[in-house]
């Protein structure tokens, strides 16, 4: 790259900060709102009078402890097997889709596809009735299987795009050259396609961590309920108090994984977005 | 970004065709790998269908029947009637039209937005890459919800922030209530959703901009064709299936807007969606029935976009990345 | 590679309900489940809605106090009345046999009791519990007669003031005061009346306390069927009510954030410098006092701090202020009927209706609570308040609650549409919901 002129550097400087300023103003929003005390709240001000870390302290250790913790490690929970599994069941799929030839192929993308776009509200209450039924309702695995239906459609279509990449001669000439059907599979496409794979399930993550529809209707206690839906039954010192800074100090809580995530793997996971670009 | 799966992936290149041998011999290998494809994908086949389809088929059974759970003993089947319910009341042409009209809006203003953002990230220098990447995918890993609470909390007339450091802009003042009435309302719920998913469009868009043969933009450029027009006679024609997909996947997304409404407005003074009314209407009036239609026409909507999308302007769906 | 199951052959769905099956079989391997051991005493559980914590201080105080005979959980359900309502419903509706005992609110009593979905109260518990109740709380625990759920707490809304803006308007507060006199005073004053504006629960609140302080309900039939419900909405009291509401909104009385004001933000505002007077429920006393201890209000504003019975509408005729306030029901499918009621009996306690309002400044629906010096000493105005208990109507009575109060939201805000008009338009529209004709 040819070094550029002042003029630039500061154009390419502004640039940046404006879309700094665009992508992370309202996550810094809710931060500072999360420091401030009840009676802070009405202020009008950005930042707060005094900082506090009471907010922190009631989703932690006081009155929504006992709602938050248990949300949080389902949320964790669910987002991660829901992930594991989507994650497992896709690359299967995207390795047939990819590799193999078999007549569905085109029904199997179709209905990723389909399932992509359907409208999930459309589908609570009839889920909620069956759950009922055959006892998945406020369960975890009640949560996974729905959240298998948003996560497994950009999987499939991520990881069958990836694998159309990888250069599988490299797998009959690792034969060639002596090695096991196994061997060839381990050594040489293992390596070659866990990248995809890997990034596949961060985004997969994403789309469980964020799910609301279906955390509030098919669950009810802290047993399964995830983040999200918890944000709902927070409440203030008594009923009719607003909750502002305990749900800001829960909601900054729930990015922080999603911001740890998105610094150590942003380039996996835009080219992922941007469909199985090896090459950053 | 440079290399991209474009194209139609899987499907369309399928695996070699087998050489020519044996009638028996093909057939007998082109079953096996066919079995071995459904053990495959199958799995995944079957809780996508399980999960979606087996609802919507209920959804469908169910609006036939004037059924509100908590009269069970008054399910009554009434054959099309709710829907002639749902199409005859203002109610839900007016939240088609503030449907309608927020997937207008937002997907109009996330392409421009998204483009940009595309066009920097494409130019950016190789340090800085790591950085825009680093910003943009925030506002697409974040949770909906909590987007919504924190616009939310921004403009409220009483946590925010906002009317104090607009208060120079005419109409804008500390007693300005923005979820008061439908438009600064919508206007707000419409930023959030905008916020958080400009970044998925945009990296849409760049992977489109990465196949731009750039021999084609040297070309212009040599012939001395201006940046404008080196947009809009080579990059954008050249990027227009990326554009066509990143729209539709938009459009289809925001036409289903739930999450924010719920948390900002509730649908209130005008903010109400059709998710929304298919939510209050099964789960919070409990009619099942009823909301089993609403339920049934978004669908059908939704199915309805993605059809004419297709069909009328021909977008490959098969071959993209979907949210 | 290995695959979890053989491979469809035939039937796809053969392999769709072993997917469902084996999905089961983990739920249940993984152990979520709630009940309680199979032998010894069982847990009951407890839907509550939330608190500072005060219910779930009751059930461990009833299940020490059991002597084994049960231990209760209780388990939280969401902040809004009508999300509880949904997740109780829907629950109750599909048979769930976990709903032990739940806080109810009493509007949506009818539309569990309607379908039998609450178990029936044993005669004594009934007999006992409604005795000392005050009326409104005794009224919201019956349905169609019979006494279907149990008091806990009853909740009313009180004119709360600034004695100093009361001097300033001239208003003698010893005396009962008029909406009209309350807007004249905010005028004069320019000072914000506080109301509830938002499009949510506290509106029916209101415009049903206008109503009944005119001596009209907005059900005149309660308890029939979803086609013959006949409203009081388009009547005489009902152009007064949307007289006194329309103004509030047309001449800005409430504030410019009226539209979306909640009981929390009316409290908010009325602490601040433009407070006159509000109508709010007793947590705004608690509120100010925990707000003066962490030294976020002046003190002065707490000493300031007035209360008298809600306003009236017209000078001659007595106030009905708002009830509200919690009962508590047993699910009909609960496995533990008999456990629970005994439990609900030890929570209902005349000494843990005190305790609840002095921890959690929620009042008694116990007469009796009242008398316990501690309340009396947490609470100067815990006279005020059963009396205004005793005068308070509740909302209307009936099985589509819902529809009523959603059609009220949705017709009576913002504040300043509401015309004479809007009586009318509301009972068409409600009856036309309740017919099945319109969406709501």
């Amino acid at each position: 790259m040819n070094a550029l002129t002042g003029r630039q550097k500061l154009a390419w400087a502004v640039v940046a900060i404006v879309i700094l300023l665009y992508t992370l103003w309202p996550i810094f929003s809710i931060l500072t709102t999360s420091f401030k005390a009840p009676s802070d709240i009405g202020t009008g001000k950005f930042w707060p009078s005094t900082w506090t870390g009471e907010n922190y302290q009631t989703i932690f250790a006081g009155s929504a402890k006992d709602l938050f913790l248990p949300a949080l490690r389902n949320s964790i929970g669910i987002s991660l097997i829901s992930t594991v599994i989507a994650v497992v069941l896709a690359t299967f799929a995207a390795y047939a889709i990819a590799r193999l030839d078999f007549l569905g192929k085109r029904l199997v993308l179709n209905t990723a596809l389909a399932v992509s776009i359907f409208p999930i509200i459309s589908l609570t209450t009839p889920l909620f009735n069956l759950w009922r039924q055959i006892g998945l309702y406020d369960t975890w695995v009640g949560l996974i299987i729905p959240y298998l239906s948003l996560t497994l459609p950009i999987a499939i279509y991520t990881l069958a795009a990836y694998f159309q990449q990888i250069p599988w001669d490299l797998e009959r000439a690792a034969q060639v050259d002596g090695a096991t059907t196994w061997q060839a599979f381990t050594k040489v496409i293992v390596p070659l396609a866990a990248p995809g794979v890997f990034t596949t399930a961060i985004i997969a993550f994403f789309i469980a961590w964020n799910d609301f529809v279906y955390g509030i209707s098919l669950t009810s206690t802290s047993v399964a309920r995830p983040v999200p839906a918890a944000l709902a039954f927070f409440t203030g010192a008594s009923q009719f108090e607003d909750p502002t800074g305990a749900i800001s100090a829960a909601a900054i809580v729930v990015t922080i994984p999603i911001i740890i995530l998105v610094l150590l793997f942003q380039r996996q996971i835009v080219s992922g977005l941007t469909q199985g670009a090896v090459k950053g | 970004m440079s290399s991209t799966a474009t194209t139609a992936i899987p499907a369309a290149s399928a695996a070699q065709a087998p050489e020519k041998q044996g009638r028996r011999r093909v057939s007998e290998r082109t079953r096996s790998e066919r079995r071995l494809g459904w053990i495959l994908a199958g799995p995944a086949f079957i809780i996508m269908v399980a999960v979606t389809i087996y609802p919507i088929l209920q959804a469908f059974y169910d609006s036939l029947f004037s059924f509100r759970l908590t009269a069970p003993g008054e399910r009554r089947f009434i054959g099309l009637q709710n829907y002639g319910v749902v199409f005859s009341d203002s109610v839900f042409w007016r939240d088609l039209g503030v449907t309608v009209l927020i997937t207008v809006i937002t997907v109009a203003v996330e392409l421009v937005l998204g483009f940009a953002l595309a066009l920097v990230m494409n130019n950016a220098l190789k340090r800085m890459r790591g950085l825009l990447r680093t910003a943009i995918l925030i506002p697409y890993g974040t949770i909906t919800v909590v987007s919504a609470f924190a616009w939310f909390y921004m403009f409220d007339i009483n946590s925010g922030y906002v009317n104090t450091w607009f208060s120079w802009l005419p109409g804008i003042g500390p007693d300005f209530d923005w979820f008061g009435s439908a438009a600064p309302a919508l206007f707000v719920i419409m930023a959030s959703e905008i916020w958080k998913t400009t970044p998925f469009i945009s990296l849409l868009l760049l992977s489109g901009l990465a196949q731009v043969p750039s021999e084609l933009t040297e070309a212009a450029k040599v012939d001395g064709a201006s940046w404008w027009e080196r947009m809009s006679r080579v990059i954008i024609p050249n990027m227009r299936a990326a554009i066509m997909v990143a729209v539709l996947f938009r459009a289809l997304d925001a036409f289903r807007i739930f999450d924010n409404i719920f948390i900002m407005t509730n649908g209130a003074y005008g903010t109400e969606t059709l998710s929304l009314l298919a939510y209050r209407t099964s789960i919070g009036r409990l009619e099942i029935g009823l909301g089993s239609a609403v339920s049934v026409v978004l669908f059908l909507l939704v199915i309805l976009i993605a059809i004419i999308a297709i069909k009328g302007f021909k977008v490959d769906l098969a071959s993209r990345g979907v949210k | 590679m290995d695959v979890p199951y053989s491979p469809p052959r035939r039937r796809r769905r053969g392999v769709a309900l072993a997917l469902v099956t084996g999905m089961v079989a983990v739920a249940a391997l993984s152990g979520c489940s709630s009940q309680g051991g199979g032998s010894g005493a069982p847990t009951l559980t407890w839907y509550i809605n939330p608190d500072s914590g005060g219910q779930a201080e009751i059930a461990q105080r009833c299940s020490a106090q059991s002597g084994g005979a049960y231990s209760i959980k209780t388990s939280l359900l969401p902040r809004q009345a009508s999300s509880q309502r949904e997740q109780l419903a829907r629950r109750l509706a599909a048979g769930d046999t976990s709903l032990d005992i739940m806080s109810l609110d009493p509007p949506f009593v009818p539309e569990l009791a309607e379908p039998g979905f609450l178990a029936p109260v044993p005669a004594a518990l009934a007999q006992s519990s409604t005795a000392d109740a005050v009326e409104g709380a005794v009224k919201g625990a019956t349905w169609k007669g019979k006494v279907v759920a149990v008091p806990f707490w009853a909740n009313t809304q009180l004119l709360w003031y600034k004695k100093s803006v009361a001097q300033q308007a001239g208003l003698d507060m010893s005396k009962p005061v008029t909406w009209d006199q309350l807007m004249d005073a905010a005028r004069k004053t320019h000072k914000q009346l506080g109301v509830q504006g938002i499009r949510a629960e506290s509106m029916t609140v209101w415009v049903n306390a206008l109503y009944e302080s005119q001596g009209q309900s907005i059900i005149t039939n309660p308890g029939a069927p979803g086609d013959q419900i006949q409203l009081g909405l388009d009547s005489p009291a009902g152009q007064e009510a949307a007289r006194i509401v329309g103004t509030i909104g047309r001449d800005g009385l409430g504030g410019p954030g009226i539209a979306t004001q909640n009981e929390d933000v009316t409290r908010q505002n009325w602490q601040g410098p433009d407070g006159s007077f509000m109508v709010n429920w007793p947590f705004v006393y608690t509120a100010a006092q925990s707000a003066v201890k962490e030294g976020t209000l002046d003190k002065s504003v707490l000493d300031d701090m007035g209360w008298a019975l809600y306003p009236r509408v017209s000078a001659d005729k007595e106030t009905a202020p708002p009830f509200g306030g919690i009962v508590l029901g047993v699910g009909a499918k609960s496995r533990h009927v008999d456990q629970a009621f005994q439990a609900v009996k030890c929570i209902t306690s005349t000494q843990n209706q005190s305790y609840y309002f002095v921890s959690n400044g929620n009042p008694p629906a116990s007469k009796a609570a009242y008398d316990d010096p501690e309340v009396q000493k947490a609470y100067p105005m815990a006279n005020v308040i059963r009396q205004s208990l005793e005068l308070a109507k509740p909302r209307p009575q009936t099985q589509f609650y819902n529809e009523v109060s959603t059609g009220i939201q949705q017709r009576w805000t913002p504040l300043d549409a509401v015309t004479q008009q809007t009586p009318k338009e509301t009972q068409d529209f409600i009856t036309a919901v309740l017919k099945g004709d319109r969406l709501l």
